[in-house]
């Protein structure tokens, strides 16, 4: 029987320090944006954007990169905040999206709130 | 690049511009459509997650012989639930339930590492992996139930079952007094995947 490929991505995170934040057996999202960026990472890598492997070993390196700075328990400490930075980091080594391009929308979207 | 606002606030609204800016580039450029977002985040909301256990429980204590063949061939009763694609096969063919009752209350734990139902139970929790707990599961199950706010009654038998590669157990809890009138549906909703580990019992709100 073949796996998901979603359930094979987030099984493949259990046990480890990339597991994501969850609650009575479901992923557990505290704002909208996190869903989104979830489900983005995982939809451009099912469609072979980068392999899911990949995105493991940036989101890896993200939280690394942030325990060399802070301490274990700094309260700031927010999982979908380095989910963020290495969904970024693989769109642009896929190429998939222009950095002035992306930041462009962003800042059109921050003033439309 | 996200780290740029120094203020919570500021940083917040850019995170979430930044991904609302992300989703709407990719799907003008073709390279995911409007839906491919939501299809699969849907996978976590109707396939993949602790309700396909919690049916499959609500339906043994509204059917005998369900029950009977849940606890004597658990794949069999798992083939015969109406489960979305992949959640009766693959690490779900090796599973096995055990029964509490007034006697007896099971615990499932995974000493070696961290094995777990996931079709019938979802996401595990993070102490599921704590080798703390696993030790301790072992060594006094007891103990470990109180300090999860179960207290058992001491002429119970608390059985403690290993979960490995081979067989992945959860628990058939036992159903609460005073759910005789409810619909499978209703008490489906009252499983919580904790009463499956064992680390929990099926309470009826108040």
């Amino acid at each position: 029987m073949q796996l998901r490929f979603e359930h094979f991505a987030v099984t493949s995170m259990m046990g480890s320090e990339t597991s994501p934040p969850r609650d009575y057996g479901t992923l557990k999202f505290e704002r909208f944006w996190e869903e989104r960026a979830f489900g983005i990472a995982l939809a451009l890598s099912k469609k072979g954007h980068y392999e899911w492997e990949d995105f493991r070993q940036e989101l890896i390196a993200a939280i690394a990169q942030w325990e060399a700075t802070h301490c274990k328990d700094d309260p700031s400490w927010d999982y979908y905040q380095r989910w963020l930075q290495a969904l970024e980091q693989l769109v642009f080594e896929s190429n998939l999206i222009d950095v002035d391009e992306w930041e462009k929308r962003t800042i059109e979207l921050m003033k439309q709130e | 690049m996200s780290e740029r606002f120094s203020y919570r606030d500021d940083r917040e609204a850019y995170n979430a511009a930044r991904v609302k800016a992300l989703e709407s580039l990719l799907i003008e450029k073709g390279i995911i459509s409007s839906e491919t977002v939501d299809k699969v985040l849907g996978f976590f909301e109707t396939d993949f997650g602790p309700f396909n256990g919690a049916k499959l429980v609500a339906k043994a204590w509204a059917d005998p012989e369900f029950k009977a063949r849940l606890l004597s061939d658990t794949p069999a009763a798992i083939a015969q639930m109406d489960f979305p694609l992949g959640m009766a096969g693959a690490e779900g063919e090796y599973m096995k339930v055990v029964e509490n009752t007034p006697k007896v209350h099971n615990l499932i734990v995974c000493t070696l590492c961290s094995c777990y139902p996931w079709p019938m139970l979802g996401l595990p929790p993070y102490w599921y992996k704590d080798p703390t707990f696993r030790s301790r599961a072992v060594k006094e199950p007891r103990k470990v139930l109180q300090e999860f706010g179960l207290e058992l009654d001491e002429s119970k038998e608390v059985r403690v079952w290993d979960s490995s590669a081979q067989i992945r157990w959860f628990v058939l809890p036992e159903r609460p007094i005073g759910t005789e009138d409810m619909s499978e549906a209703e008490l489906a909703a009252l499983v919580t995947p904790e009463a499956m580990m064992g680390v929990a019992q099926v309470k009826v709100p108040a």
